[in-house]
Order: C-alpha cells, then structure tokens, then sequence
C-alpha cells in the first residue's frame, strides 16, 4: 500500500532534471496578464502547453475553463482532479516580465497563482520522466473566475456540470510549502459604498465625509461580540475613498470577510453588519449600501480521513512538515460535493501579493513530489472508502 | 527597387512552428547549431533566456547544440548565473588574449564565431523581457528549409518599458527611422525593405560570419547588413516577424550616440567601397551639449570607429575551422575559397 511512499525521496532529483521546463511553463504562463474575468489569453496559453505535452485530451467545459486529461488504465475508476486557478490580482497593464536569479523566480502573481498553473502543465512531462502511469484519468483544470468577484465561479461550473463521480482532488497554489488544507470556513465576502451627493455642494460647509462614515461602521464592527466557538472573525480587509487631501470625501468604500467555521455564525454575523449598515445609514442621512460578493459554505475532511492522513505521510517522507489551516479556495468548492480533496503549497515565496513577489526554486521540485504522492495515494485508494 | 524581395524573403514566426520539422531537416542536413548571447550586466534578462531555450530547443527539441554567453566584464552576477543555468560562459577578453582588447556587443559576436561549434549561429540580445524560443526557432526556420537562404534578421512590434511596471504600446525604432531608413533609401533603396536592420536578433551560417568584418560596438548591425548584401546580393537574406519584443527604453542622449556609431559604420564602408570620395578624415568623437548651473557643457564621447576582420583571416581561427572549411570551400555561390 504505501510501496509508493518509498519511492517518493527518489523522484525530487529527477523532477529537478527537468527544471528548465517547470520554469518555461511557469514563466510562459505566468507571463501571460490574467485578471479575474479576463483570463482568455492566458487559457490559450495554458491549452497550448498542454497540448504540447501530448495530454491525451485538451479542450474547455463550456465555462472556458481549460481542461487537459491524461487516461488512466481502468475503465471504471473515476477520475482524480488536480486543479490550479488561473486568475490574478493584477490587471494587464502591470508589467508581467518576470525576473530569474540563481534561486529565485519574481514578478506579478508569480506565488499566487503561477507557479501553481506552470507545474500543472509541466505535470504530463513530469510523469512521463518518472514513468507513471495511473489507474485513474488524471485531469488537470486551471479554472478561471476563482478570486474575488469571480467567487470560485469556474471551478463551481465545472463541478456542477461534471456529471460522473470524481474519486478525489488535489488544488495546488504557489505557496506556501507544507501547507495542508482540508477544512474550508464558511465565509461571505462584501463590500460597504458610502456615497454622498456632491448636488449643492457649495451651500453645504459640512456635508458628511464618506471616509468618516465608513470609520464609523468600522468602529461599529469592531465592537461585535464573536465567539470563540464556533471559531469566527472580521476581516477589514480593503478600503479606499477621496479624491484630494483639501476635498471632504465623497466616496469610500470597505471590503471585508466574514469567516468562521459555522455557517449559521456567518450569516448571524452578517446580519449584525447589515443592521450596523442600515443604522449608519439612517443616522447620518448617507447612501450605504452592503453588497455580497461571493460566498461559501464551512465543509471538511475529518484529520484522520484516509486523504489527510495519506497527505501527512507524503509529507513527512519529504522532510515537509504539514501546518493546517482554513483555505476558502477551490478546496471548498469540492468539500462541498463531498469529493475527497486537500490544498498543498508548491514552494516558499515572500511578498505575496505584490509586484516584487518571489519564489524560491530549489523548494518546488520537492513541492511537485508531494502533489505526486498525493495523487498516487489517492490512486491508490485514499479516497476510496 | 526590387520589391519581390520583401514578398519572396518576408515570414511570420508561425510559419516555423512544426518543431519536429526543423529538427528533422536540421538531422537531415547533418547541421550543428549554436546559440549566443552577448552580454554586458544581464543579470535580471539571462537566466530565463537561458532556461527558456533549454527547455524547448534543446531538452524538448534537439534543434540548438549549444549556448554560449559572450560577457563584455559584467560586474554584476551575469556570469554566475548563466553558469548556474547551464550555458558556456566566456569573458571576452579571454578570447584572443594576445590581440588589442575591446568591448562591445560586435566585439563580442566576432569572438563568438571562434568559440562556437556550430554550422548556423544564432545571436539574440540578453535584454530582452518577454523572451519566447520562437526569437530562436523563426530565425531558424528559412536558414533550414530554404537552401538559398544564409542570413536571416528579426523584425517586430516594439513596444517599450516604461519605468518598473508599465509598458507603452508602441513605440522604439527611432534610430531606424531617423538614420538608418533614410540612409539606405538615398543609397541602398533595395534595403530599405529589410523593416528592422538594427534588431538584436539574426542568425546566419558561419561561412556568411567568417568572412566580414564585424565592427566593435553599434555598429556592428549596419555593416553586416552592407557587408553580406554587397559580397552575395539580397537573396540569401530573410527576414522574419517575431511579433512582440520587450526592451529596455534608451534616452535620446544614448540614441544619439548610437545613431553616431552607425552613421560612421556607414560612411566609411561607403568609402571603402568607393561609393563616395570623402577628403578630410571623419571626426570621432560625439558632442552633446548639457546646461549646468546656467552654463553649457559639453559631454564629449569618443567613438572610435574600429572593426575586427573577417575572422577567417586569423590564423587560430582557421586552423581550428580547417576539417569544416576543407568541407565547405564554395558554399555560397559567387564567394571564392578564402584558404585558396
């Protein structure tokens, strides 16, 4: 059963033999600007390595989402998902040109999610070096429309108009290593606008400031009362407002997450912002508006799932040690159609977010090796009980 | 002018894209190919090059037989991390430690004929941010599947870099359209179809490179332009569109002293072809006026208009070629055996 576990140390080497093509793919990829809602070049990008590597199908669901499947041996066997979303943060007039040092890999999105989408077109490749061969189709998804707005609409697409069962996934991101994700919160993401009418301007000295509404509520936020169980927070995660330091602001707006592992604690929580918003509202005779811009149901893998405890095996033979935490990603998604799934990291990375983020290298060769192992175990039957 | 060429010897990029072809026709031909990159502080541009060009051309595709970095003195981690990622690397003035030492990029390419193994070589410029091995495989292309085809020069869309993070969308060829392209209209009209002449990147085969000169610096573009067009014609030339190239913007200042370089690259092969008849020998230095302090100051430049020859005048060179150029002695048609 775990013969495959052995074999694992024995891979890192040979991965990193081919390293120039994992770091072709991440940077031929991850070059490509991909903002939420405007991932069609960088779809294209993502088939065409694909097909190069010969997967044995490449083509789109009828959400766009590009798909690549290399066949497994068994007929009856469902497949095993392995997913990396393909969306960033960064419009496409920011420079994508990455930057490679002796160890490092820099530039937009480069952790969040490049290196994810690179190694998941390198992975044909991979396992053909390796000489792998599953019993159960393998299919490789960068879904689009995962951040933000977007509120995980490519991989919701495809899950739901996927129509056989699937055995068990794996969602990669660039980092960081050791990560295991296998319990989602139940989250709700939104927005507070404050708006004021700049109408009669002139006349009024002391018109409301948009900026100053919006502290307001913050404050108002801050003195909820949240459990510590069911475990739950706030998140003032975004804000912004104004025009010029002289001008009482006519705008701002707050972008906030509600996370807890209840959903029940979601929704109460959100009603609370809600009544916060109306009152602020009446109070200061402002336009405020709370809009929801996604959300997800709290789902789970139990620790001593045979998934969860396969992944811990897979890491601990890599020298990897497993840090587990909520992930409101992809993961969910699967968790919430009862697939069997789990969210590891590829490599160590600083600077997540922005422009100048970096990668390191060496470590991702031995963070493609975990997602190997998993995907063997899940091969293996993992998933199966 | 000659209009066919532009229509005859003109190739996007895609055309060359069956990679199992080149190869095979490159197999076929019993062809060896080399890769180099000039460089000088490329620290942030050489390592994905390299790595980009490996994993398709050479692991993936046997097209390319080797890389090889030409450094002019990087005092940044150029070397070292081309090294790290696999390329042959060499400090130019290694090369020919007994002649006088120069820098420059021509410098660097001249020397690259000798260190290089390669039937066909290609140069590409190591600043170059969006790099994608089609600057390799499209230069390739005419040089392996057409046989009167020796000298093959990029041309693109130039956007250009503008501060850290943002890029304009059109823009560069100044020193093309400002120089060069009216130069060769009153004198070369046939050239003036050649969309690129001082793009970075071209291939040829190295019985083509052998035999001209290569100036040192700027220049080095222009004359091999004029070099091969007036020793085998325009037909053994190609040119290929590479779509998008990202470089670094240079100011007006340095464009200038650029546009320098090639003007005097130009009039003194116009001389030595005895094209014009110039009495008073050219200056060689570039004046360009700053106001300081109230004051104008003069920045002075010297540039000296110096060339290497025809590599295959230097004896190491030859005998280290003598097996390849026994095998050779007319490739090209209307070229004469240099070793006689």
């Amino acid at each position: 059963m775990s013969d495959y576990l052995e074999k694992l140390p024995g891979f890192v080497d040979t991965i990193k033999s081919i390293q120039e093509t994992v770091i072709t793919n991440i940077v031929l990829i991850g070059q490509t600007p991909a903002p939420t809602f405007k991932e069609k070049q960088r779809t294209s990008i993502f088939m065409e390595r694909l097909a190069e590597f010969q997967v044995d199908e490449c083509t789109t669901d009828g959400y766009r989402n590009p798909i690549g499947i290399i066949k497994g041996t068994s007929e009856s066997k469902p497949p095993i998902f392995v997913v990396a979303h393909l969306d960033t943060i960064f419009d496409k007039d920011v420079d994508h040109y990455y930057s490679i040092q002796e160890n490092t890999i820099m530039g937009a999105g480069i952790i969040d999610n490049s290196v994810g989408v690179g190694v998941l077109a390198s992975l044909p490749e991979i396992f053909r070096r390796l000489g792998l061969r599953f019993e159960s189709d393998i299919v490789l998804a960068g879904v689009i429309q995962s951040l933000g707005k977007g509120n995980l609409r490519g991989i919701r697409h495809l899950l739901k108009t996927w129509t056989t069962p699937i055995r068990g996934a794996v969602c990669i991101e660039g980092a960081e290593l050791g990560r295991l994700n296998y319990y989602a919160d139940g989250m709700i993401r939104c927005e507070i606008d404050c708006n004021i009418s700049p109408v009669g301007g002139f006349k009024h000295k002391f018109k409301p400031n948009a900026i100053l509404i919006i502290n307001e509520v913050i404050n108002q936020i801050m003195q909820l009362r949240l459990p510590q169980k069911p475990r739950s927070r706030v998140i003032i995660g975004k804000t912004s407002g104004g025009f010029k330091h002289g001008m009482i602001a006519y705008d701002a707006s707050l972008g906030l997450e509600i996370q807890s592992n209840s959903d029940k604690m979601v929704k109460s929580i959100f009603n609370s912002i809600k009544d916060i918003v109306e009152g602020t509202s009446h109070e200061y005779e402002v336009d405020l508006k709370l809009n929801t811009l996604s959300n997800i149901h709290a789902a789970k893998l139990q620790f001593n799932h045979p998934l969860v405890k396969s992944a811990v095996n897979v890491m601990k033979k890599l020298d990897l040690t497993p840090v587990s935490g909520p992930s409101e990603s992809e993961l969910s998604i699967f968790l919430s159609r009862n697939i069997p799934s789990i969210t590891l990291g590829i490599t160590r990375g600083e600077n997540h977010h922005q422009q100048n983020a970096r990668v390191e290298i060496e470590p991702i060769f031995t963070g493609i090796t975990q997602i190997i192992g998993v995907i063997m175990a899940i091969d293996n039957g993992a998933c199966d009980e | 002018m000659n209009k066919s060429w532009i229509d005859n010897n003109t190739f996007h990029y895609s055309k060359f894209s069956d990679l199992h072809r080149l190869v095979n026709e490159k197999q076929r031909k019993n062809l060896t190919i080399s890769l180099c990159l000039p460089t000088l502080n490329e620290e942030k541009t050489i390592a994905k090059e390299i790595l980009i060009m490996k994993s398709e051309l050479m692991t993936r595709y046997p097209l390319i037989d080797e890389i090889v970095v030409v450094d002019s003195g990087s005092t940044d981690k150029t070397r070292e991390i081309a090294r790290g990622y696999g390329a042959d690397v060499y400090e130019a003035s290694e090369i020919f430690p007994h002649l006088d030492k120069f820098v420059g990029k021509g410098e660097n390419l001249w020397k690259a004929l000798y260190i290089t193994k390669g039937d066909i070589i290609v140069y590409l410029d190591a600043d170059i941010k969006n790099i994608h091995h089609r600057f390799a495989y499209a230069l390739l292309g005419p040089l392996i599947l057409y046989d009167r085809i020796k000298y093959v020069k990029a041309f693109y869309d130039r956007p250009i870099a503008i501060g850290k993070s943002k890029i304009r969308p059109t823009g560069g060829g100044r020193v093309t359209e400002l120089v060069v392209r009216p130069l060769f209209s009153l004198f070369f009209p046939d050239l003036t179809q050649i969309l690129q002449p001082l793009s970075g990147e071209y291939a040829g085969y190295r019985e083509i490179f052998e035999h001209i000169p290569f100036p040192i610096g700027y220049g080095v573009e222009t004359s091999m332009i004029l070099d091969i067009y007036e020793k085998w014609g325009l037909d053994v030339i190609a040119q290929v569109d590479l779509d998008r190239r990202i470089h670094r913007n240079r100011d007006t200042k340095a464009l200038g002293r650029m546009a320098f370089a090639i003007l005097q690259t130009f009039i003194e092969r116009k001389i030595k072809l005895g094209l014009v008849d110039y009495k008073e020998k050219l200056y060689d230095e570039m004046i360009q006026f700053n106001l300081v302090k109230g004051e104008y100051k003069p920045d002075i430049y010297k540039i000296v208009g110096l060339e290497r020859p025809p590599i295959i005048e230097i004896s190491e060179y030859r005998k280290k070629f003598k097996r390849a150029l026994q095998k050779r002695p007319h490739a090209i048609a209307g070229e004469t055996d240099v070793l006689g």
